[in-house]
């Protein structure tokens, strides 16, 4: 294929509008995180704009999926950053679990109220992709959420939270939970045993841009 | 012929002070040498000088007698030498070739700045423009030497061209006392009846030398528009002060935030004119105690963002309070080019590099000291180390014409950091039970151990066995026994 029709098929054929598709009302964008099952039970992935809270208790396989989008996120070129209040992310999984860390902006505040004060900064300065905050643990009240949102609406920013269990509430757009999961053990009677994965069964408990209660198997393996 | 600019203020420590606290311009006030009723005037401004205060003439006590009203300030050498280095800053952001003369006039080489501006009447006009950014109300006058620009830019109309071959008709009809000549010779000139520079240009220069002495040939050259000496550049320098000595000593953090936010709103203005941003920051106390409080403020990345730079000064004040109070403050910046980035027609749109520095600095303001980067995989086999980078951002890559393949979904590892000591019982087949701070429980899988050992040529050698443990808690963790204790440094997750 030449050049100049690998930019047309790029940037669209002239006439080649299909009829129907106008902007009013379309979905907003998203960002896949590359499990297919999941992309399409969230029609296309995680959405650009809005506040998308990923809760479930310790070893539940959250991290690994705020990473798998976050993997995808920075493959595509965009530049993303990590908000880790807990200092808990490792450089060497995040890598192994595809992020280009140089593409990764991982700010460390030493307290939540910090993390939430960043978040919104992140938020505000635009042009990143997507914003994770790792909270990992319950945060109490706050009234922080509603101004995420609004920072998140106005940069475009998927902004993805994790966290063990929903605190978000009406200000979440989309909402997983990981309701149960399994943990796979590798090896048996004569052969050495090793960690295989973690199957987390992720449910949509709310989503406001398509269908909730959906519910999605996801196998993680580890490295 | 070459081509000159001066860019002048006309009364510069009143300038100075306006610039400092802008408050009192248009206001009756006038700069004493010292404190008391007996400190001379040393400068006034034009209200003050409207109501008949007279600079050098009088002392505070008989200015006070004349205008009742009158603000009397203390005169601040600091921001007099701030205010004289903006206007510096002014004339290099358009010109390479750059002087400082001792009253504070800059003269700059104009041959090489108006092909950026177009003309030397817009040259004047950027200039103007330039020096009210930084807070300062300058006359411009250009012409073919230093003695002709600085004439224009006093006696002119706050802009004067002085066209080539024109300068005689400019200077003749300018009095004599413009080229300030020494009494001696001014009251001979006044005997001769010479009162403007047309009637002593007319002058033959060779039999002045022996009626007028030294002064008198040199005097004429002036008088016919040349120059003693050609321009000589000041040294560039590589940072930008501001200064200011306080009235009264500061006790309060937010008094001495208020003064601060004023020299970094001064400097990043001066930094602005360059179009660069503050990549570290100077901050130099003096403290009542005659002491010195100095300090400097890294910042992650270059910044012209005001509140951002007053955040970082809050919070290493906050941090690391001066043992006394305030009585001067001079902030130092050096300035860096602020990264730019080429923005390419399919890559995804990311941060603007200005807008991603200010964020980066105020992120490490919030978060402290190497806690904001780019996180950096450790050249080691010593599991849970992580390293940070300072953030750059990468030109951005075209995301790929066709999806990639999904890549399968990675169990991600939490680490704990600094790993927590916990109780292990173990049984003859390994681990059974773990206790420690928040988590533990019988052991329901397990894996390992598996030996980690190195850096064992270093002081920081390790020697463990690691396990994958499952408990009943819920948690997956990764634990390891090293010389009999046990810890756990991180949760899959």
């Amino acid at each position: 294929m030449s050049a100049a029709a690998t930019l047309l098929d790029r940037l669209g054929r002239p006439g080649g509008l299909r009829l129907g598709t106008g902007s009013s009302g379309s979905a907003p964008h998203h960002l896949p995180s590359g499990i297919d099952a999941l992309d399409t039970a969230l029609g296309g992935g995680f959405p650009r704009g809005r506040l998308t809270e990923l809760s479930g208790p310790r070893s539940t396989g959250c991290t690994g999926l705020a990473c798998a989008v976050a993997a995808r996120t920075t493959q595509a070129g965009e530049t993303i950053a990590w908000v880790d209040p807990q200092d808990a992310l490792e450089p060497d999984a995040a890598a192994a679990a595809g992020i280009a860390l140089a593409r990764t902006l991982w700010v460390r505040p030493r307290a939540v109220p910090d993390a939430l004060r960043a978040t919104e900064i992140l938020l505000g300065a635009g042009g990143f992709g997507l914003v994770v905050l790792d909270l990992g643990q319950p945060v109490g009240r706050t009234t922080a959420w509603p101004r995420l949102l609004h920072a998140a609406e106005r940069s475009r920013t998927a902004l993805l939270i994790v966290t063990s269990r929903r605190e978000v509430g009406a200000c979440a757009a989309l909402a997983l939970q990981v309701t149960s999961r399994r943990v796979r053990w590798s090896g048996g009677p004569g052969r050495r045993v090793l960690l295989d994965g973690i199957d987390a069964r992720v449910t949509v408990v709310r989503n406001r841009l398509g269908r909730p209660a959906e519910a999605v198997v996801v196998r993680q393996a580890c490295a | 012929m070459p081509r000159i600019a001066c860019l002048l203020v006309p009364d510069l420590p009143v300038a100075a002070a306006c610039r400092a606290d802008p408050d009192l311009a248009g206001r009756a006030f006038a700069l004493t040498d010292g404190l008391g009723p007996h400190a001379r005037v040393a400068a006034a401004s034009a209200a003050a000088h409207a109501r008949g205060v007279r600079p050098g003439r009088m002392s505070a006590a008989q200015a006070r007698a004349v205008d009742a009203d009158l603000l009397l300030r203390l005169r601040d050498p600091a921001a007099e030498r701030s205010a004289a280095r903006a206007l510096a800053d002014v004339a290099l952001s358009l010109a390479s070739r750059v002087e400082t003369a001792a009253d504070g006039a800059v003269l700059l080489d104009a041959d090489g700045a108006t092909h950026l501006v177009g003309t030397e009447a817009g040259l004047a006009a950027a200039l103007t423009a330039r020096a009210a950014r930084v807070g300062l109300a300058a006359r411009v006058g250009i012409g073919a030497s230093m003695t002709v620009a600085r004439l224009a830019a006093r006696h002119g109309d706050g802009g004067e061209v002085v066209p080539p071959d024109t300068e005689m008709g400019f200077l003749a009809p300018l009095p004599l006392a413009c080229l300030a000549p020494s009494p001696d010779v001014a009251a001979t000139l006044a005997r001769w009846g010479v009162r403007t520079l047309g009637e002593l240009a007319r002058l033959p220069a060779a039999e002045a030398a022996t009626r007028l002495g030294p002064d008198g040939p040199a005097l004429i050259r002036r008088a016919r528009g040349g120059d003693e000496r050609p321009l000589a550049p000041d040294p560039p320098s590589a940072t930008v002060e501001e200064a200011a000595a306080l009235e009264y000593p500061i006790a309060l953090l937010e008094p001495l935030l208020f003064v601060l936010r004023g020299l970094t709103e001064r400097a990043l203005a001066r930094v602005g004119l360059q179009g660069v941003g503050c990549a570290r920051l100077g901050l130099a106390l003096g403290l009542e105690d005659r002491a010195r409080d100095v300090r400097e403020l890294p910042l992650a990345a270059p910044t012209r963002d005001v509140k951002t730079i007053v955040m970082l000064l809050r919070t290493a004040l906050e941090a690391t309070p001066p043992h006394a109070a305030i009585v001067a403050a001079a902030l130092t910046v050096v300035p860096e080019a602020v990264r730019a980035a080429q923005l390419g027609l399919f890559a995804p749109p990311g941060p603007s590099p200005e807008r991603l520095a200010t964020t980066l600095a105020r992120l490490a303001a919030l978060c402290g000291d190497g806690r904001v980067g780019a996180p950096v995989v450790v050249d080691s086999h010593r599991p849970g180390l992580a390293a940070i980078a300072p953030f750059a951002l990468l030109p951005p890559s075209a995301p790929p014409a066709a999806p990639t393949p999904a890549a399968p979904c990675r169990v991600a590892v939490r680490a704990l950091r600094p790993p927590r000591p916990v109780e292990v019982f173990t049984e003859r087949d390994g681990p059974a039970f773990v206790r420690g701070a928040a988590l533990g429980g019988r052991v329901v899988g397990a894996a390992g151990p598996w030996r980690l050992a190195g850096e064992w040529w270093s002081t920081h050698g390790f020697a463990r066995d690691y396990y994958d443990l499952e408990l009943t808690d819920g948690g997956v963790y990764r634990c390891y026994r090293e010389r009999d204790r046990w810890f756990v440094d991180g949760v899959y997750d």
